[in-house]
């Protein structure tokens, strides 16, 4: 199977660790500020890492345009992923197509230091498998209101790390951040919340000092990928009491979720 | 043992909940309809699938599973994967526009992915993911080979591929169009026959040669254009 007519890209068949990359994944509802996040990244590490984005848009390539035109990164280097409308479903129950987008991004940019792969995320729900990322940032923003850090959900309460975005507004849309960021904190028993805002210098310098350290820790191997769970309720391992959650009318989606020890079942319906 | 292993295999293999990335298809409806065929032509779209490409790729994979099961326990995976790479051959001859031909790679890397991590010890299989370094097989080659792994007839495996070309479309019509879903089943129901006469033109090759040349120039050029389209929900 050499013949190239057949073959136009040749598939990675197992990267070789040194060469795999920190497969970062970026959630977060529609309009908190992902795209604007990954345009932030490149911006500030593209001359010092070797990056990669994957874009999963439910109309493809809005986000993957977007990014090319901010020219923070070789437009090569941003490629959308198509979801057939299931942005949910690309990056949880099958992620074999942001994989393969990922191992080729590896492969063609090798060696790539992070894959950023923003989530064509909806509502609170949706999060990243640890089949496709090793760590994920979720992102709220100000404007979406003050209370929605103290909602939770997997994302808030699990992500690696949580971001809430766009503090420069607060004073127009009258959320008081550092509620706000306390609320976050409650919810997520010590993982680390960062108040960002693109005009805040000190905010940015958290965030890629975040990225550096995150990259550090995936590289010396004492990183664990966490996987925040499936879109809620869920099963607290950890004092052994079942939930269960009804989110019945959030964002129309209906969920009845069963959860055995260790395994998951699940139905659900999304639009 | 299980009872009745090759049913629920098929079973396995049809359900669109297997995590191979084919939510991310629509069998080519979405450039058809991008191209002005009108939603009503659905139905008709599946029956002409049938009768073309999707004969091509049952014709592929029978062949591909004759061939991994005939190659006897002496035939290591290196030399099953020279010949699987002649049906490869075979099956891009036959397939004219590269778009196709990316999108059947790109699926047969998903099916790979999957039945490498589920087989892992199958000859067949690794016939293939050795072969992977140098290029990656199609769909109908890795399911041709999933199919010898896991004992599903020829005629089961052309079935397979025809119910999911049918299924494929009719479910990415929801996605593309305002329609009460019950008319997607209603019209896999609808080509059933021809899923059948797909069966029967198919199942029992074992040559090469024998694999059907029945492209679709039409549905070729629409694949296409649809690699360059801007605003896309399926991948092709
Ligand atoms: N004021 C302000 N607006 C921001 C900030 N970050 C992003 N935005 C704006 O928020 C809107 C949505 O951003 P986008 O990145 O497309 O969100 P996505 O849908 O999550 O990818 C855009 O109009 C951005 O310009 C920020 O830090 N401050
Ligand atoms: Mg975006």
């Amino acid at each position: 199977m050499t013949d190239p007519v057949t073959t136009p890209s040749a598939a990675p068949a197992e990267v070789p660790a040194g060469t795999r990359s920190l497969r970062l994944g970026i959630a977060g509802p529609v309009g908190t500020g992902k795209s604007s996040l990954i345009a932030l990244i490149c911006r500030e590490l593209a001359d010092e890492l070797s990056l990669g984005v994957i874009t999963n848009d439910i109309y493809t390539d809005e986000d993957a345009r977007f990014l090319r035109a901010a020219g923070v990164l070789d437009p090569e280097r941003i490629r959308a992923v198509e979801t057939g409308a299931c942005p949910h479903t690309a990056i949880r129950d099958d992620v074999t197509a942001n994989l393969i987008a990922v191992e080729d991004m590896e492969a063609d940019f090798a060696p790539v230091d992070v894959v950023l792969v923003e989530s064509g995320g909806d509502n609170l729900t949706a999060t990243f498998s640890p089949a496709l990322v090793d760590a994920q940032i979720f992102v709220l923003d100000v404007a979406g209101g003050g209370d929605v850090a103290r909602k939770g959900g997997p994302g808030i309460g699990r992500a690696d790390l949580l971001v809430v975005n766009k503090t420069d507004l607060a004073p127009y849309v009258g959320v008081d951040v550092p509620q706000m960021i306390a609320d976050g904190q409650a919810a997520r028993e010590g993982r680390p919340v960062l108040g960002l805002s693109r005009l805040d210098r000190a905010s940015i310098d958290q965030l890629t000092g975040w990225v550096r350290s995150m990259l550090a820790a995936h590289r010396a191997g004492t990183h664990t990928p966490v996987d925040p769970g499936p879109m809620a309720p869920h099963f607290h391992l950890e004092d052994g009491v079942e939930h269960a959650h009804s989110h019945a009318g959030e964002a129309g989606m209906v969920h009845e979720h069963s959860h055995a020890e260790g395994g998951h079942s699940h139905t659900h319906s999304h639009p | 043992m299980v009872q009745n292993a090759s049913e629920l295999m098929l079973m396995l293999l049809a359900d669109a909940r297997l995590p191979t990335g084919a939510h991310t298809q629509s069998a080519g409806l979405e450039p058809a309809l991008n191209a002005g065929m009108p939603i009503t032509d659905v139905p008709r779209y599946i029956r002409t699938r049938l009768r073309t490409v999707a004969r091509v790729e049952a014709g592929t994979a029978v062949v591909t599973r004759h061939l991994c099961l005939s190659a006897g326990p002496s035939g290591g995976p290196a030399d099953l994967a020279a010949m699987l790479a002649e049906v490869q051959r075979a099956w891009a001859a036959r397939t004219i526009s590269p778009a196709l031909r990316e999108t059947a790679v790109l699926l047969g890397r998903g099916y790979l992915r999957l039945a490498g991590r589920l087989w892992p010890e199958s000859v067949p299989v690794r016939a293939l993911t050795d072969a992977g370094r140098g290029g990656s097989p199609c769909r109908a080659v890795v399911l041709g080979a999933v199919a010898a792994e896991t004992g599903l007839s020829g005629a089961q495996l052309a079935r397979l591929i025809g119910y999911d070309e049918a299924q494929t479309i009719a479910a990415a019509a929801l996605k593309l169009a305002a329609l009460d879903p019950v008319s997607a089943s209603q019209w896999v129901l609808g080509v059933l026959g021809e899923v059948d006469t797909l069966v029967a033109a198919t199942a029992d090759l074992t040559a090469i040669d024998e694999i059907p040349a029945t492209g679709a120039p039409l549905v070729e050029e629409w694949a296409q254009i649809h690699t360059t389209a801007a605003m896309r929900l399926f991948r092709a």
